[in-house]
């Protein structure tokens, strides 16, 4: 029981030794992406402010404590103006970013993971479960999904009830969560499927398999960390692309006024009539953070990918 | 650009190709379905020296801007390719020899630049002072290539006629229905029926894609056809048809012919003089019969050794220690010597010069200083150059049971860069920054 | 050779219509707006007329096969129930009414953004590096991120509220005009200018992102290289061996991806008031009209893979390797 403890203390130090170097080197060819780390820079300010958003202005307005005057251009008391109801922009604009990388990133983990499950089993199992998976995946592909999402999300609101709350988070938005992550997997199970199909034909799973190591194992040790890189950079795409179906969403209508996203913001400039009234300042901030946003996260997203899978890389 | 030959006369800027009466004559000779035998048959163009032999490399360099700075791929590299003669370059993967082949008509990647100093002579023309715009029209009109893997080489959207016609058609303005019944005549002269040629690449057999590569190459009459690995991907039986008939086309038409391999057989078969390389350089150069018989340079001696024979002992036969060296940082002196079993201390200070012996042999080795007779100052014991014969015996396994063609492949793929020599197959995922598949 | 070809992609379209018809008779069971449910939230409604109501909507048969089979042949002979919100008009004329303003201002928004979408991106890929490629990219990213919807409001900001060049909506000025159909026209395509310069805008940036890196992949192919070996000219080169193969990924990328464009491009009508098919969502969504929303989901989803199954055939055309 005690003789092992120092080989066992030298091999996790090797481990941790390889892991820092390997980290080292994929941050100094990362640092060589001047996009990339532009992009991670946005990322972070924004962070900043979807952690802590009251330190920079204060708790969010609603129409109740709202008290500034009704469509107001920018002035020294409203720095970016404000909305029909008085609420000042930066702030709504500011709270918006919470809700919306909040949601963006929910609806990022379901899609992630449901993607991965779906094409790490396909792409190991194979067979006709292969064909069964990857013909759900193909319908997905094709189907108008931001349409489906619009039928699915009143659905399933009309059914739990749209006031209820899980977790502190309001129902709404987990509504729109779930449907952003049930609508938009396929293209990553299908990523992730061709990924995992290669891995498989590596030989330590080969060895993995005569060893008697059962399929789970073998996916979870072999091939969920053989893409794993494609995960990441992968998830960085994805939660671009969820931040804007979320604002669409709610641009639509289908968003919570009780927590403003970006989308939704924008939501109530389009009913207030915003920009027939030349109210600029109300749709401008909102529409600025969304394309900062996602931008940086295609900008992060090409890079992590350039970066960590340099084989799929496009030859130049 | 300002290169003028001794015979130009054209003014500034215009090119020799584009004059109407050698276009004309040659498109003439086509319709005549005269066969080729040997370009010197039509006008050269008018910057040509007649006197001048056919293709003279002088000191050519090429490098490689890289990420960490750049590789000299092809590092003075001199040779002379005369009418109708066969010249086989052969050497270890990343030796530079397809590199070298291609830098003749500057066929690089974007990063490849070839050196201020290098000279590359057709018909006396300097190719390597020319312009982009200049030389492209040298491209296939009086060089052409016969890429390896013919299955990436020709454009899978475009019949196979169409794409051997192109060429006639653009470079020697043909006009396109003489230029499709050129492509047939072509396809029937390398053995596919004309009707083929309505194929796409794809409903060909590997074998034939090989073929219509060779008739594309031959579109234009080339004065110099080069064969970048034309046999490898093709298994045997495939492999020697198509010696076959580049050897049947090299008799009937007279081509001058570079080919680039590294299957040592397919070079004793096929061509005159041999150029082996190493790392960039040229390692030993001469007409094959002798340099098959008595290899000066040890690498050339390593590399004839692990080759196998039917008159020799199949058991002794040579495995290469060690890999070919990382071009971006080259071993000083001699770039064999870490491998070489008769290195000198001479060899790791020195580069060692090019010696010409009277059999026309050509040595880059210390063992023969500038004025040697072409006997090594040592003289290399027999254990020195080969391995015990269990260890040999069991490196290359399939090497010496199963086809002796692909006896030298393996030695590539056991000395890939950044490996290190293991005996038994190679396991996957190596990284392989072979020159010859730089980006 | 080619009709084995066809005759699979005719089936695996056909195969997924009848997947997405029964998505939506799923969708459909599970919907709280569906009728009885309606009228259980009516104090007023009897028992036996709700009974009476169940019998009528055929809701008293078992799920499967009846209730399937009934919806199925409903669906295939046209029928797609009725709106909430529309006094119970039929979905299918509801729908009717709206289509071709959103054909038109898709159709021709999306020919544009194909037609100069891939003209930028090849370029772009050709001339790698380059200063169009730089602000091509550059602005293809920013395109590419932003939402169709605000690309619509801002352009209606500044063409319609900011310039007065163009009205700020619907798609005809009620009693305008001299009632000529030339001034009709005209002050048509004075209403479609700037919902379809976003639709084409939206779309460009995808289109050059896509169109450029399928170029710059193929420019690096082994039989570039032999086009180079032959001596060509670049323009040559591109027209007559790159481009052909980049646009083969292309045009599956673009088909793919309609499904999604569609979408956003519902939020333009919003912005621009189009009166199409993505207001009608939208009112329709407001109102909980479901039978209408289905009936969009099944007509956009059908004109999508429709739509796929002619990506299909191009690529084809394009291809000879999937011919045979």
């Amino acid at each position: 029981m005690t003789a092992p403890a120092v080989p066992e203390q030298s091999v996790r130090n090797e481990r941790l030794r390889l892991r820092l170097q390997s980290i080292r080197s994929f941050a100094r060819r990362f640092a060589s992406r001047p996009d990339g780390v532009i992009g991670v820079i946005v990322l972070l300010v924004f962070t900043v402010l979807a952690i802590a958003p009251e330190v920079f202005v204060g708790p969010l307005q609603t129409a109740t404590s709202a008290s500034g005057p009704s469509l107001s251009p920018p002035t020294a008391a409203n720095l970016l103006g404000s909305d029909e109801l008085g609420r000042d922009i930066l702030n709504l604009t500011i709270h918006g970013t919470r809700i919306s990388m909040v949601i963006g990133l929910l609806a990022t983990i379901v899609t992630i993971f449901l993607g991965a499950l779906v094409g790490i089993v396909s792409g190991y199992v194979g067979g006709r479960v292969d064909t069964v998976l990857m013909r759900i995946t193909d319908f997905f592909l094709v189907l108008p999904t931001f349409v489906l999402a619009l039928i699915l999300a009143p659905i399933i609101l009309d059914i739990v009830g749209a006031d209820s709350e899980f977790f502190g988070i309001r129902v709404t938005l987990l509504v729109i969560v779930v449907v952003i992550g049930v609508t938009s997997w396929a293209s990553t199970a299908r990523i992730i499927r061709s990924q995992a199909l290669s891995v498989k034909e590596l030989a330590f799973v080969g060895r993995a398999r005569v060893i008697g190591s059962g399929p789970r194992h073998i996916m979870w040790r072999h091939i969920l960390p053989n893409v794993m890189n494609l995960i990441v950079a992968n998830t960085v795409l994805v939660f671009g692309g969820s931040i804007l179906t979320e604002t669409t969403l709610s641009f639509i209508g289908l968003g919570d006024p009780f927590a403003p996203s970006w989308g939704q913001v924008l939501n109530a400039a389009e009913s207030a009539g915003a920009m027939g009234l030349g109210a600029w300042w109300y749709v401008v901030p909102p529409s600025v953070c969304i394309v900062l946003v996602v931008l940086a996260f295609t900008l992060v997203g090409s890079a992590l990918d350039d970066v960590l899978n340099p084989r799929l890389r496009i030859r130049r | 650009m300002t290169d003028r030959g001794p015979v130009a006369s054209s003014a500034p800027g215009a090119d020799d190709l584009d004059d109407a009466a050698a276009v004309a004559a040659r498109a003439a000779a086509l319709d005549a379905q005269t066969l080729i035998r040997g370009r010197r048959q039509w006008p050269l163009p008018k910057q040509a020296d007649p006197n001048a032999p056919l293709l003279v490399v002088d000191h050519l360099t090429t490098r490689f801007k890289m990420a960490g700075g750049s590789i000299k791929a092809v590092d003075d590299v001199s040779f002379t390719l005369n009418d109708g003669e066969a010249l086989g370059i052969a050497g270890e993967s990343g030796c530079g020899k397809t590199t070298t082949a291609l830098s003749l008509v500057r066929l690089l990647p974007a990063n490849g630049r070839i050196g201020k100093d290098s000279s590359v002579k057709l018909f006396g023309i300097d190719l390597a002072k020319k312009s982009e715009d200049a030389l492209r029209r040298y491209r296939w009109r009086e060089i052409s290539i016969i890429f390896q893997g013919a299955m990436n080489a020709l454009n899978p959207v475009r019949r196979i006629n169409e794409q051997i016609a192109e060429p006639v058609e653009l470079r020697l303005k043909v006009n396109k229905a003489d230029a499709m019944k050129r492509a047939g005549e072509l396809l029937e002269l390398v053995g596919i029926p004309a009707r083929r040629g309505q194929a796409y690449p794809h409903e060909l057999s590997g074998g034939m894609r090989q073929r219509a590569m060779i008739a594309m190459a031959l579109a234009c009459d080339p004065a110099v056809v080069i064969g970048d690995e034309p046999t490898t991907a093709l298994d045997v039986m495939v492999q020697a048809q198509i010696l076959e008939l580049l050897e049947r086309l090299r008799r009937e038409l007279g081509l001058s012919l570079i080919l680039i391999t590294h299957d040592l057989s397919v070079i004793a078969e096929t061509c005159d003089r041999v150029m082996i390389m190493y790392a960039g350089k040229v390692a030993e150069e001469g007409a094959v019969n002798v340099i098959f018989r008595t290899p000066r340079h040890p690498y050339t001696q390593k590399l004839i050794g692990a080759f196998p024979n039917i008159h020799a002992d199949r058991r002794t036969l040579d495995v290469i220690p060690g890999s070919p060296p990382d071009l971006r940082d080259p071993p000083p002196g001699c770039r064999f010597h870490p491998r070489c079993p008769l290195a000198m201390a001479v060899c790791s200070v020195e580069v060692p010069p090019e010696v010409t012996f009277a059999d026309g042999v050509r040595v880059a080795c210390h063992l023969y200083p500038p004025g040697s007779a072409g006997v090594p100052i040592t003289k290399p014991t027999k254990d020195a150059l080969v391995r015990p014969p269990d260890e040999a015996a069991e490196g290359l396994g399939a090497g010496v049971f199963g086809d002796p063609h692909e006896a030298l492949e393996q030695i590539e793929e056991e000395a890939q860069p950044g490996a290190p020599f293991t005996i038994g197959p190679s396991h996957g995922l190596t990284d392989d920054r072979s020159l010859d598949d730089i980006p | 050779m080619g009709s084995r070809y066809l005759i699979r992609k005719v089936v695996g379209a056909c195969l997924t219509i009848f997947m997405i018809v029964i998505l939506n008779f799923v969708l459909f069971r599970m919907m709280p707006g569906s009728p009885d449910r309606i009228l259980l939230r009516n104090p007023n409604v009897t028992a036996d007329a709700m009974a009476a109501a169940r019998i009528r909507w055929g809701l008293d048969k078992p799920l499967i096969p009846d209730q399937l089979v009934d919806y199925l042949e409903a669906t295939a002979s046209g029928d797609l129930g009725f709106s909430f919100k529309f006094h119970g008009e039929a979905v299918t004329d509801v729908l009717s009414g709206r289509l071709w303003p959103t054909v038109i201002l898709f159709g021709v928004g999306e020919v544009l953004a194909i037609f100069l979408g891939l003209a930028l991106g090849a370029y772009s890929g050709w001339k790698r590096g380059g200063p169009i490629d730089y602000i091509g990219n550059g602005l293809s990213l920013i395109l590419y991120s932003m939402p169709y919807f605000v690309i619509g409001i801002l352009i209606l900001g500044v063409f319609a509220v900011g310039l007065h060049w163009f009205p700020t909506s619907g798609m005809l000025t009620i009693g305008g005009g001299d009632g000529t159909f030339t001034s009709q026209l005209l002050d048509f395509f004075g209403h479609l200018a700037l919902p379809v310069t976003t639709v084409a805008i939206g779309l460009i940036g995808q289109y050059s992102i896509l169109m450029r890196s399928s170029v710059i992949e193929t420019l690096g192919e082994d039989y570039v290289t032999t086009a180079r070996g032959k001596g060509l000219t670049s323009s040559r080169i591109l027209r007559s061996h790159a481009l052909p193969n980049a646009l083969l990924p292309a045009v599956t990328l673009i088909a793919i991806n309609l499904g999604y464009v569609i979408g956003g491009a519902i939020t333009v009508e919003v912005v621009f008031n189009w009166p199409g098919l993505g207001t009608l969502t939208v009112t329709a969504l407001e109102a909980r009209d479901y039978p209408v929303l289905q009936g969009i989901f099944l007509l956009l989803s059908v004109s999508v893979v429709l739509a796929n199954l002619v990506a299909d055939l191009i690529y084809g055309r394009l291809d000879p390797r999937v011919r045979s």
